[in-house]
């Protein structure tokens, strides 16, 4: 009996969760009169309801912005945490367990308790309204080097070591030998680090007061709570179009993010 | 295992760490760390961003005991905390067995399904549900008309609203949580699994005798983080109800923004925000001291 109780309940639950996503897309393409409409199958398409919500506000612009920034905070934290994780799982040196202690413990101080100092900090460094301060900030991450440390300390070390002995320098070694052949812990550390930062709403709503510069999230937050009323089928529109980064990004790289899920919770 | 080395190497050695690590310490100081302890030195302080600090030691710290606004903040806080915690760690494991007890394709195919509502952000499943939850014609409400109950309010009323913010947190999370019980049960050797079926155990007793136990650490993993981040939550609140209606989603950190960037109460918010981090610090260190005891 349970071989065809599980794979239903699953399928029933697993339809229930994506059924709110499904209905996103069919209210997309609905014009403003039905579309509370309740059939499941569009009998209309307007697809004018995009062109509505690529013109009707800086919806290209938001979203260049959000690729900008998530795509360079991704690429500098992967540089930097490799770096970081690889000195404390390889060098021998001074202070080492303090400076792993002290980086971990930053772990706890949550983003909502720090949003008012690191805002008057990144204020006065003259980054409000800025890719720097929408950027920057957002680098530094214990989390991103306590993987990778971890990461470094299974990898083999003959590699390495016959790459020193060869002559090349011990930061020779981390770049040409060690970071290339990193990729089973860059890519779903990337494909997180991407998905969190396209996800980033408080901060970059906190730093930035020019619509010029709001990512994508401040952008759609504003239509659905800003003075004026957009008419949801242009909101869905709005929101469609900005999903379409994530969802690509899930169903290319599904393997990578499940993996790197796992890895959080294993710890 | 190194063999001896030199003083120029160990020197070179210390000098390539130190830079290898130079961005993230400068980093992690300037944008976590240093934070956290201005947020302490402006708590102590009366201040509204445009005249100068008045030193006022720990009277902010006082002043939030008597305040009712903070402690409806907190209570608020407590029962959603109540509410998601164990709801989304009792479906996700729910969704983990039962997607275990999938073969075949079918698995990928489910699992694809649950996970699917993480890759949506925040603020669009804000707007999702804000959109199904329409309180003049949104679907909830034409599907509950069929069945003859009449419009509910959802997001506009101060019953509901809180509950609907919990559901569609639930939505988004339950597939990330349920992916991470899916992996520590799939670590469990079946031999346990073959060895409890031929002494007759039933599927629910494997469950209660074999599964949950050895998930201990997992279960206390996902409970910490989920209570963690269950202190914290801010965009779907700000977006779906800006705390209201009536101040009835009005949770810690909506108010400890408002005081920041609405009130311009520096001071106290911060006075606030510091009470928030002993709070999480406090959870952090049950965390790190149980995961520390294991290896």
């Amino acid at each position: 009996m349970n071989r065809f109780i599980i794979p239903t309940v699953s399928i029933i639950v697993g339809v229930a969760m994506i059924f709110p996503i499904y209905m996103l897309f069919i209210g997309s393409l609905r014009s403003e009169t039905h579309v509370f409409d309740i059939q499941l199958w569009p009998t209309e398409f307007e697809f004018a309801n995009f062109v509505e919500a690529v013109t009707s506000s800086h919806l290209l612009r938001s979203i260049m912005n959000s690729l900008i920034v998530s795509t360079s905070v991704t690429v500098i934290a992967m540089l930097f945490h490799a770096m970081s994780g690889y000195a404390l799982a390889r060098f021998q040196f001074p202070g080492k367990n303090v400076i792993f202690a002290w980086m971990l413990s930053t772990l706890m101080i949550p983003f909502a308790v720090i949003m008012l100092p690191l805002y008057l900090i990144t204020k006065n460094l003259g980054m409000t309204n800025s890719f720097a301060g929408l950027i920057i900030p957002a680098i530094f991450n214990a989390y991103g080097i306590f993987l990778f440390r971890q990461f470094y300390r299974e990898f083999p070390k003959e590699l390495e070591e016959a790459a020193y002995i060869e002559g090349l320098s011990q930061a020779g070694t981390f770049f040409r030998i060690a970071l290339p052949l990193s990729m089973p812990i860059i890519a779903p550390l990337t494909i997180g680090f991407f998905l969190a930062n396209w996800n980033s709403y408080i901060w970059p709503l906190i730093i930035t007061q020019k619509e010029t510069m709001w990512v994508i999230q401040v952008q759609l937050a504003n239509l659905v709570g800003g003075g004026y009323v957009t008419p949801w089928n242009i909101v869905l529109a709005a929101a469609v179009i900005a999903a379409l980064p994530t969802f690509l990004l899930f169903f290319f790289m599904q393997r990578y993010l499940v993996e790197g899920i796992k890895m959080t919770g294993i710890k | 295992m190194t063999p001896r080395r030199s003083n120029a190497r160990m020197i070179q050695e210390w000098v390539t760490a130190y830079s290898f690590l130079l961005p993230n310490i400068l980093g992690l100081m300037i944008f976590v760390f240093i934070p956290i302890l201005y947020a302490f030195y402006v708590s102590l302080h009366d201040w509204n961003a445009l005249s100068p600090k008045v030193y006022v030691g720990f009277q902010n710290y006082v002043t939030l005991i008597s305040d009712e606004q903070w402690w409806h903040s907190v209570t608020r806080t407590l029962l959603f905390s109540v509410v998601y915690v164990p709801l989304l760690f009792c479906l996700a494991l729910l969704s983990a067995l039962l997607v275990n007890g999938l073969r075949g394709k079918s698995v990928g195919v489910v699992r694809t399904m649950f996970l699917l509502p993480f890759a949506v952000t925040s603020v669009i499943s804000a707007i999702i549900v804000m959109f199904l939850l329409d309180p003049r014609n949104g679907l909830a409400n034409q599907l509950l008309s069929l069945v003859g109950i009449g419009k509910q309010q959802f997001l506009g009323s101060p019953t509901q609203a809180i509950f609907c913010v919990i559901l569609t947190l639930l939505w988004i999370n339950i597939g990330y949580n349920m992916t991470i019980f899916l992996s520590a049960i799939k670590e469990i050797p079946i031999d346990y699994f073959e060895a409890a079926h031929i002494d007759g155990a039933t599927r629910f007793q494997s469950f209660r005798y074999i599964t949950f136990p050895l998930l201990r650490e997992t279960n206390t993993f996902i409970l910490i983080v989920t209570t963690i981040a269950s202190f914290q939550i801010f965009d779907h609140i700000i977006v779906m109800t800006k705390g209201g209606p009536m101040n009835s989603t009005e949770v810690s950190v909506l108010y400890i923004f408002k005081e920041a960037f609405q009130m311009l109460n520096m001071g106290y918010s911060s006075a606030l925000a510091f009470v928030l981090f002993l709070i999480v610090f406090a959870f952090s260190m049950i965390q790190l001291k149980f995961f520390s005891s294991k290896d």
